[in-house]
């Protein structure tokens, strides 16, 4: 597993999918995606890292504490339920605006976008925080 | 400001508050407590500000929408009753935590000592002003748990888990009782809300001739004798002791066991003016008051005698609440009162003093304590005026509200007549007469006599003034309300009294009285006292012996064979569902689906094989399937670990094929992804064992997993054939609903994420919470292995 050939592939994969993980995370409203694909997307490439390059190695250099992204992903998700409550709206309800952007054009701003934001934390942190916490175990 | 939101303010300025405690901490380091107490005297200055309302005799009011669907709306109910304890919670509050600034060591985890004394001081306040009795429920069970909290707060103690597992077993447990009781109450009136029950004459009518009456009533009290550890119940609040002295003070002497007699003073209007409300009320009161009261003789740790006293105390009062007769329903409220008020004074005041004794001669034994009023002269001072009014010493303010127990107990023998007209005077001058042995015992054994100083340090000094001023002060209010009760009088008791009989009132306490009935009981008092005081030792030691023969006369005993029974019985329950064999889970799973699904398959199927299949199959569906048959069977049969993993990800990866097949790019994304992740996974772990399946798999067992394999498979594909073709379902499908929806509603035109963030927002909330604690639970799996067994 750990070749030549996979640790190269795996370099160049990383920064690639990380994006297309946001990409996917950002366009989800309108077009396949949203932040559980994401999350899983994100969450896989750190694990083929973790697998490929070893944990120990991997994690002298690069060791987020992702209990603290998923507790995050769930603050910023339960927060975005209770802003409707702020608001005088039922608990959940969710708001639509159209933004228009110099140059770019018109974008759409959901507050459940935040909500789905906060689901790609979890999972991220979720799946990553077991992965870490197993592979280290004896 | 308004009142409401003052109110409101008062309630959840201390949980906002314990919210940012463990960040200010970082700054203030070990000062928090001085943060904590700010906040606590902040509430009671914001309940201070409604005051001049409530005592003018204006209730307040205000309700904002809750849960409408049931019809609870989150309400505020203030009047006297809620005031004063509002009050008693802050005040004692601010008291407490000042106090905890010198009591508690720096080394001690402060910030969250302090995050549960304000959460408790919130929920206590929102637990008097709640509107409605499922808000009372809620704040009631947050101020049981924040005390089990506290009682464990030294969690590496047995004592403390002990103490702090019964008390939340018997608190929390008698507050379902309260919500069965409320409920009922909601069945006969159709309304939570206390004020529509309470001004509403004919609904108390309705509900003192209701068949319910009785059982609403018990199960009421229930909650109520739990609280305030009454009766059978007491057992909690000895153990509870386990707690850091504060939190002894604060919680098991001056609030949350008042919550017990709060209930039963909210409820008063509703329950009194019956017999069921005086035999129950007074006949727990008058059992415990005495129970307690001599059981108090054989503790030698100077906070167990306290906490036997508090029994004995709050049985007092639960005495007086159900004093009551058809005319004059709220006879003993009052007195009660009176005496609720001046307990929260003078035994917070013991119990600091305690604390102060045990901080500075490290010990509560009171066989090892004596002679340290030449080392703590002021300490010795207070803890004397503070137990002088616990034992009815004029002019404290302890004789005055012992005074008016008396005089009420001689009016409701009076009521009742024939024997009980002495039986209930004897009874309340019994109770009288163990709280005067046991009080002197307490300065005697601590203050007075010869110092032994074998068992005591050299040099005991007076403590710090953090923790001296705050028992100085309460021994002032102590000695300012027996000097001029006018004040708590007409401020305090004559609001609540009117909150609870629901009519003004207007009472005259003098310290003379004149020669009544009350000044002789008063007189007998004090020469029993004295000469049971003269045995005092005797006594005890005659009840370590019956305690000894007997050991099954104890509720503890059946207290301890229930709670180890139950451990036991929940063991093997587990061992029998959770045998910890993978295979039996799966077993146990697919059968369940086999038996859910085959059933109603069969049964609402009317031909199992629908008549007008398609056997028109594309080609290249037809090589998809091949493929994943195939796959399918390598998984099944090949010997090798990595390939039989290949095999099985290959059959996902085709089904993710065949979503795109089918146009649904979202299933076919999760389903590449999560197929990519759990064979990673299988990587991992193939890494760490043998390469080949080695050991040999018996035939039977084959044969279990064949069969079983085959059902399921049945299973499915019946449900398939069914679900497209043969079973016309009577419900409207749902996507219908999103697809016309999700853009107006929601502005998103991928369906299933809408669904998943916006339409059942809640589910997925609920999802990647379950989610966080499966990350948790995984996280203690593997690091409690090897700890213990």
């Amino acid at each position: 597993m750990t070749t030549l050939i996979t640790k190269t592939i795996t370099k160049i994969c990383i920064p690639l999918v990380i994006l297309f993980s946001i990409s996917l995370l950002l366009a989800g409203h309108n077009n396949p995606g949203g932040g559980f694909i994401g999350g899983v997307m994100f969450a896989s490439v750190i694990s083929l890292t973790y697998v490929v390059f070893g944990l120990k190695y991997i994690k002298s250099f690069f060791n987020p504490s992702w209990d603290k992204w998923f507790g995050f992903g769930l603050l910023l998700s339960s927060l975005t339920a209770f802003g409707a409550i702020v608001y005088g709206y039922n608990f959940f309800r969710s708001s639509i605006k159209f933004v228009e952007i110099p140059l770019y054009g018109e974008i759409e701003l959901v507050s459940a976008a935040l909500f789905d934001i906060g689901v790609y934390f979890v999972v991220i942190g979720t799946l990553l925080y077991i992965f870490k916490n197993v592979g280290e175990d004896e | 400001m308004d009142s409401f939101t003052a109110i409101i303010l008062a309630i959840f300025l201390p949980f906002a508050a314990a919210i940012f405690i463990p960040l200010l901490e970082k700054f203030l380091k070990h000062r928090i407590g001085w943060f904590a107490a700010g906040i606590a005297f902040l509430s009671f200055a914001l309940i201070g500000i409604v005051a001049p309302e409530i005592i003018h005799g204006h209730i307040i009011q205000h309700s904002i929408e809750w849960m409408p669907s049931i019809g609870a709306e989150f309400s505020i109910y203030a009047d006297g009753l809620a005031m004063m304890i509002g009050f008693i919670a802050s005040g004692i509050g601010v008291i407490i935590i000042s106090y905890s600034n010198g009591y508690m060591s720096h080394k001690e985890d402060l910030p969250r000592y302090y995050q549960y004394l304000l959460l408790f001081m919130g929920s206590m306040i929102g637990m008097v002003f709640a509107g409605n009795t499922l808000q009372l429920f809620i704040f009631w069970e947050l101020t049981s748990i924040t005390s089990f909290m506290l009682i464990g707060y030294w969690r590496g103690k047995p004592a403390s888990i002990y103490g702090a597992t019964k008390s939340l077993l018997l608190t929390a447990g008698g507050g379902l009782f309260m919500l069965a009781g409320f409920i009922l109450l909601h069945t006969i009136t159709g309304s939570y809300d206390i004020a529509t029950i309470l001004q509403n004459p004919a609904i108390i009518e309705n509900i003192k001739a209701h068949p319910f009456f009785l059982i609403t009533l018990i199960l009421i009290l229930i909650g109520a004798a739990a609280k305030s550890a009454q009766g059978p119940f007491y057992i909690w609040l000895p153990n509870a002791m386990e707690a850091p002295t504060p939190v002894s003070a604060f919680l098991h002497s001056a609030t949350m066991v008042k919550a017990g007699i709060y209930l039963v003073a909210r409820v008063h209007p509703i329950f009194s003016g019956t017999e069921a409300w005086f035999i129950l009320v007074s006949g727990i009161g008058i059992f415990t008051m005495l129970l307690a009261g001599f059981l108090a003789f054989r503790q030698t740790d100077i906070k167990a005698i306290l906490a036997y006293s508090t029994i004995s105390q709050l049985a007092y009062m639960m005495t007086m609440y159900g004093y009551t007769s058809y005319h004059e329903p709220g006879l003993g409220v009052a007195a009660a009162t009176f005496h609720l008020l001046n307990h929260a004074t003078f035994k917070a005041c013991l119990f600091l003093v305690a604390g102060i004794v045990a901080h500075e001669a490290a010990t509560r034994d009171i066989r090892k304590l004596g002679g340290l009023r030449k080392d703590m002269p002021i300490t010795f001072i207070i803890a004397s005026i503070a137990a002088l009014a616990m034992a009815g010493i004029p002019p404290l303010n302890g004789f005055l509200s012992k005074e008016m127990f008396y005089e009420t107990s001689v009016e409701m023998g009076h009521i009742i007549g024939g024997p009980f007209t002495f039986l209930i005077p004897a009874a309340a001058v019994l109770g009288g007469v163990f709280t005067f042995a046991y009080s002197i015992k307490l300065i005697d054994g601590i203050f007075l006599g010869e110092k032994h100083h074998d068992h005591l340090p050299e040099h005991i000094h007076e403590p710090p003034y953090t923790m001296l001023i705050p028992a100085a002060f309460l021994a002032g209010l102590v000695i300012l309300f027996g000097l001029v009760p006018s004040i708590p009088i007409h401020n305090i008791i004559e609001p609540t009294t009117a909150g609870i009989i629901l009519e003004e009132v207007h009472l005259h306490v003098k310290l003379w009285h004149g020669l009544t009935p009350a000044f002789f009981m008063t007189l007998i008092t004090f020469i029993a006292g004295l000469g049971i005081y003269t045995r005092y030792d005797k006594i005890a030691a005659w009840q370590d012996r019956f305690n000894a023969r007997y050991p099954r006369i104890s509720v503890n005993y059946y207290y301890d064979r229930i709670v180890d029974g139950a451990k036991g019985s929940a063991k093997g329950f587990a061992n029998f569902t959770q045998p910890g064999n993978v295979k039996t889970y799966i077993y146990a799973i697919l059968l369940l689906m086999v038996i859910l699904f085959a059933i109603p398959a069969f049964m609402m199927a009317t031909q199992v094989f629908p008549a007008n299949l398609n056997f028109d199959i594309p080609l290249y569906e037809a090589l998809i399937m091949t493929l994943m048959v195939s796959a399918a069977i390598a998984a099944a049969t090949l010997h090798r670990y990595l390939a039989a993993v290949i095999a099985l990800s290959t059959v996902g990866y085709l089904v993710s094929l065949v979503f795109i097949y089918l146009k649904a790019p979202d299933l076919a994304l999760t389903q590449v992804l999560v197929e990519t992740l759990s064979t990673i996974i299988f990587l991992l772990v193939i890494a760490k064992i043998p390469q080949t399946f080695k050991e040999k798999i018996p035939k039977t067992t084959l044969a279990r997993d064949i069969v079983i394999s085959s059902a399921v498979a049945a299973t499915v594909l019946v449900l398939l054939l069914n679900a497209t073709q043969g079973i016309v379902s009577p419900f409207e499908s749902l996507s219908y609903y999103f697809l016309e929806n999700s853009v107006p509603l929601a502005g998103g035109h991928n369906i299933v994420n809408v669904i998943l963030v916006d339409f059942r927002g809640y589910d997925t909330l609920g999802e990647i919470s379950v989610l966080c604690l499966a990350a948790l639970g995984v996280y203690n799996l593997i690091h409690s292995r090897g700890e213990g067994e």
